[in-house]
Order: structure tokens, then sequence, then C-alpha cells
């Protein structure tokens, strides 16, 4: 059994981006010395992710002040304005304020990492119309934002889109959700993940949506709540983002094979959320202990 | 009837001078800081204020004497701005959580996180039950006890805002995979009274002691997560259970709609001192359609009955001063609403930390004139004959 585990989403920025983005702020240094460190931050990253074996890498979104920012910065009719807070955490992201017909102006830049070798993370058309407050309808979002993101993607080597939804299992809007998806191009495996979040109500209903594998959250969702033999790939969120304590493998080994009992389509490893939500020392050994329960389950097998 | 009196008082923290933070931080000061303290010495009318400045200049100051200076200042400037119940601005605390997260045992500082863009701070670990060994703000309540012959209101941080605010090592580690929402809550519930029992309780004491008489027990994560209001007024509850003085509690940035009816079950406390202002229209008035800021909020007071309001008539996030017909509308259009002004008492949104020195003066000195310009109203209409 080949056992894939990943990292997906915003990585938490070490001490030294810390400190050089406050002192950015301040004028005490220059964006390029900032972009100096950004670019230490994210060698170190790879670093950590291919020493855990993961199966594709992320770059962590270092320069990603928030889950819609860049995408917001980068489009024809969309502004980012008023903090709001992320679910119930002491983080903020800028809602996006809709002005016009949202278009993508310019895509995110991919990251400078081999073809077919990584995974990129945005938001789920559902998400990103949420971060608008409805203004902007998720299947607008889809087709002419998200969906030249991802083409850009794919032509730069990504191997996986995963399409982070933070609302889906708090709020509902599953059938926005699945009417958006169809507006996405198919080249490139996608994958939707619910983090932060309670899955049992949605789980059922996304067992027909377009895309290769659900995220489930599973410091949130309880192993009974995943239906008997998940048509699904089921990318199990066995490592906590929200929580300083250091997950065991041999734990995790425990419960994914209690998880592997109920047959779903596949299951691979994953984080619960963006690990942006624990200090960077305290990710980097997270990642390494993701990396250490893959290869106890796999030695297991 | 008497006469209307609303009290005012500020909420908690204010920015600290340069030279507090200079000398703390370890920098050298430099001539602007000494004319910091000199013009505000001057302003505020502070004795001795000239020992202070030639201590920076020498460097002869002792980091405690640097506190008991910015403590004093900060007492003059709510006192110069005419309010009734003041405090230290907080001088000697780092920062709310830290404060106290610092100072108990079963804490654990774990590193940097992010707030919003380039904003981060700090966050520990509860790592075992937490505990102290006596209380924590005796000593400050002390020196400001000291030093005003204003009414004094001591502003400590709730249990509830600790357990939300830090990691979980302790209360909910085991068996945290795949568990179920209720063993979650229970930790929750567990953190959260150990924190009310062990910290905040003792703390609490030891002050009502030494003679504070009024506890404001500050929760701005009251509503961060909604189905546990309950845990936020067990957490006060259990952390000023028995003490004699007046109990408050204050609460912003949040969705009050989740307050109710939880907060029903609140323990003897005088008030929720809540942020309005931040959410109100700048234009004076006293009608619905003049106050979006209240009008919804006031209403959960006058259906509930429990408890009073301290009424946010500054926003804390802003330079706008003000004015005191502003404030003053404020004040009328919460009468109206409840239709009982005794429940009523007048402070900032929140602490007003991130705002200068200048500008909380003028900001506070109008909140003081806009009160009494209600008052007026109030009394006036109190006072003119039946028909008039």
């Amino acid at each position: 059994m080949e056992l894939k585990a990943y990292a997906p989403g915003i990585y938490p920025r070490s001490d030294a981006l810390v400190q050089a983005t406050r002192d950015l702020d301040r004028g005490r240094v220059t964006q390029e010395e900032v972009d100096g460190q950004l670019e230490r931050d994210f060698r170190e990253l790879v670093a950590v992710q291919e020493q855990a074996g993961l199966a594709l890498l992320s770059d962590g979104m270092l320069a990603w002040q928030d889950p819609f920012r860049p995408l917001a910065d980068r489009s024809e009719g969309l502004d980012a304005r008023p903090l709001t807070r992320f679910l119930d955490t002491n983080t903020f992201y800028r809602a996006v304020l809709v002005d016009g017909e949202p278009r993508l102006r310019e895509p995110v830049p991919a990251p400078n990492l081999p073809a077919g070798k990584w995974l990129a993370t945005l938001p789920s058309p559902h998400a990103f119309a949420q971060a608008t407050g409805g203004e902007a309808s998720p299947q607008a979002l889809a087709a002419n934002v998200l969906a030249p993101q991802i083409e850009a993607y794919a032509l730069a080597g990504c191997a996986l889109v995963l399409l982070a939804d933070p609302f889906l299992a708090r709020e509902g809007g599953v059938q926005e959700l699945l009417s958006s998806l169809g507006e996405l191009p198919q080249q490139t495996p996608l994958a939707l993940q619910l983090p932060f979040g309670d899955a049992k109500l949605v789980l059922a209903q996304l067992a027909e949506a377009p895309v290769a594998a659900i995220g489930v959250d599973f410091y949130a969702t309880s192993v009974d709540s995943l239906p008997e033999k998940y048509p699904k790939e089921i990318m199990a969120g066995v490592i906590d983002s929200r929580s300083s304590a250091l997950e065991s493998p041999t734990e995790i080994a425990a419960f994914v094979e209690q998880l592997a009992e109920r047959q779903p389509a596949g299951l691979s490893l994953s984080v619960n959320g963006d690990l942006q939500f624990v200090p960077e020392p305290i990710a980097r050994e997270k990642i390494a202990r993701l990396g250490r329960s893959q290869t106890t389950l796999q030695e297991a097998v | 009837m008497s006469d209307v009196r609303f009290l005012t008082r500020e909420i908690g923290s204010l920015g600290k001078p340069s030279w507090r933070v200079k000398t703390f931080a370890g920098r050298p000061l430099e001539e602007r800081d000494f004319e910091e303290a000199e013009r505000w010495g001057k302003r505020l009318d502070v004795d001795g204020h000239e020992e202070l400045v030639e201590g920076l200049h020498a460097g002869s100051l002792s980091r405690e004497q640097v506190d008991d200076w910015a403590a004093i200042y900060a007492l003059r400037l709510l006192e110069g701005a005419g309010l009734d119940v003041v405090y230290d601005g907080e001088q000697r605390r780092t920062e709310m959580y830290d404060h106290v997260a610092a100072f108990a045992r079963g804490f654990e500082p774990r590193g940097t996180v992010r707030s919003f863009d380039n904003k981060y701070y700090v966050k520990a670990a509860i790592v075992e039950p937490p505990s102290v060994d006596g209380p924590q703000d005796v000593e400050e309540f002390e020196f400001v006890r000291a030093h005003t012959d204003r009414a004094v209101k001591v502003p400590l941080t709730g249990a509830y805002t600790m357990e939300d605010w830090s990691y979980d090592e302790h209360y909910a580690h085991e068996g945290a995979l795949g568990g179920s929402a209720e063993r979650r809550y229970e930790a929750r519930r567990r953190f959260v009274s150990d924190v009310a029992t062990n910290v905040i309780l003792p703390n609490v004491r030891g002050l009502a002691e030494a003679g504070a008489e009024w506890i404001q027990i500050d929760e701005p994560a009251a509503t961060t997560k909604p189905d546990e209001v309950p845990l936020v007024v067990e957490g006060f509850n259990e952390g000023t259970r028995g003490v004699e003085a007046k109990k408050s509690m204050h609460i912003c940035f949040s969705d009050y709609s989740a307050l109710w009816p939880a907060v029903l079950e609140l323990d003897d406390c005088l008030e929720l001192q809540l942020e309005f202002a931040n959410r109100d229209s700048r234009e004076l008035g006293t009608h619905d359609d003049d106050r979006p800021g209240y009008a919804e909020t006031l209403r959960l007071f006058k259906e509930h009955g429990y408890p009073n309001v301290g009424l946010g008539v500054l926003d804390i996030h802003s330079d706008f001063v003000e004015p005191a017909e502003l404030v003053r509308d404020r004040i009328l259009y919460a009468v109206d609403v409840l239709r009982d002004p005794e429940r009523i008492q007048v402070n900032p949104d929140c602490g007003l930390r991130t705002r200068s020195w200048d500008v909380v003066y003028e900001k506070l000195a109008n909140m003081v004139q806009g009160t009494r310009l209600a008052e007026h109203e109030l009394n006036r209409a109190h006072a003119a004959p039946a028909g008039a």
C-alpha cells in the first residue's frame, strides 16, 4: 500500500521572517531583504518536507498574507479591505470587496519547484465567495479567477490543486460548491479540504464531487462520521495545525488503521488546516511526525 | 427622583510613553523622549516630574522607578480628562494575555503566531493545571490607591480568554484525534475552571482584601465560539466567587447576540462594558437610524433586564475625536431605549493603547463633557413642569 502524505496551506514564518516583515512595516529594512529571507524560509521548508518524505512539496505560501489576498490583489473587480476573524481563531483575513466583474489579471507566480512534484493550495470557489460576503458568486470566481490560476499552475507542473474550504463544514453550501466546481479545469487533479470543521453533515453530499480526494479534519470529525466504503480518497487530517501538542506517529498509525476499516476508496495523510496557526519550530516538527506516521503505516503494511 | 449622574471610566490599557518603552527595551533615549516626559509632566501637572526628566537624562532610574512614573502619568492623564473611575493604564503590564501567562505556573511560551498581515502575537501552552503562589496585582493596585483619590477599577484578564488564547497540551491532548465534540468541550471547561479557581480567584480575593472596590473581568474572546458563552459565565462566577467588591465584565469586538441568555447566570455582575462606537455612525441624532451601532445590542439589554450596560462611546481604533455632542446623543439614545438611566454608565469601547496620549486626552475629555451634556438634558427634561 502506498500511503502519501501532504502538508498543504499557509506555513508559519520563521522568527527571522517575522522580524523582517515587522521591520519592513517600520521602514527598517527593504523589500529585497525581506524577499531574501522569504527565499531562505522557502528552501528550509522544502528541505523539511523532503526529509519527511512527503509525496508532493508545498511552497508554504509564505508571502500570502491570508488565503484570499494575492488572488484579490491580482484580479479586476476585487479588493481586500476589512479585517475579518478566521473562524474561531485569533487570526484575521481581509474580506474581499467586490467592485466589478471579478477577473484574474495576472496569475500568482508558480513556486520554483520541480514539475510534477508539487501541490498548490487555493480557496474553493465557495470559500472565496464566502469571503466576499456573497457579493460574488462561486461560479464567477471559479470561472474567471480560480480557473486561470489553476491553468497557470498546471503549466508550471503542479501535480495537485487542493481547494481549501473552511466554511463548508460549518455553514453548509455544498450545492453552491458543486455547481461551481464544473467551471474548473480538470487536467490537474483537484482535492477539496475541509479545515477545522466537523465534516459529518457534508461528507455524504460530497461523495460525487468532481475531485479526487476530500480532506477531513479528524480533530473535529469522529471516525463514525465517515460513511462506509466512501467512494473518494480521504485525505485524513491527522496533524492538528491549531495545537502545539505534538502528535504521536504510533497513535496516528492506529487511528488510520481504524479509518481504513471503513474502506474508503483511498487514504492519504495530511494536516487538518494551515500550519500557520502554530509557531514555525512546532510546524516543522509536526511535518516530521507526519512523515514518520507515513513510514510507520507503510512498514506495518 | 434625584438628578441623573453617570459614572465615567476608562476600560484598561493606555499606550506606554516612549521613555518607558525604550527603558524596558534597553534602547537609548533621545531628546524627543525627554521632551515628551517634560511636556506631559507640565500638562498634567505631575508633582515632581522634573525628577523624572532629570533621572531619564542621567540614566539613574531603575525600571521599577520608571514604571512608577509611567503609572503616575497615566493616572494624572485620566484624572485630568475628568474621569470618575481610574486605573494606571496597565503601564506595568506587558499585554493582557502575557501578563497572566508569564506569572502563573503551568503556562509555557510556545512562539509567534500571525494575527494578520505582518502582525503577530506570542502564544503560550498550558502544560499542567495552572497555579499561583499568591495574588498577582495587589502591589499594582496599592500603588494606584495611594496615588489617586478617585474611585479605582482594576481590570483583570478573564479565565475564558486565557483558555481560548492558549494552546492546550494538558486537558485536551490525550485522545484528541477522532475525539467527540463533547470531549473537547469538557476539556475546555476544565481548563477554564482551573484558571478561574487557581489563578483569577486568588488575585481577586487578594485585591478585595487590599481594598479594591471594583474588579473588571476582561473577556474579549467571549463569543469567539458562541456555544461556549456558558463557559465564560462559569469562569466569571468561579473567578469572583464570594468576593464582595463590585464586579463587571468587559467584552469587545464580538457578536453580542450570542451573550444572552447565558449572561443572565452571571453572579452579581454589575454591568457588561461593551464596544459600541466602533459600529456606529459619527452623525448626531438620537433616533434608531442615527445610532446603528447601539440599537440592536441595547434592545438585548432592555429585553433581558440584566446586567446593566457600560456604554462604549469612543472608537478606540480611530484618531477621530468624538465631539461632546456625539457622546451626548449616544447616551441619550441609550437612555431612550432602556428607559432607565440608572442602568447606564459611560466608557470608551475598549482600552485606548493604540492611540497617542494627545488623542486619548481629547477623546476622554470630550467623553466627560458629552456625559455632562447628556445629564443636563435629562435633568432639565425631568425638572420641566408637566405639559411644558
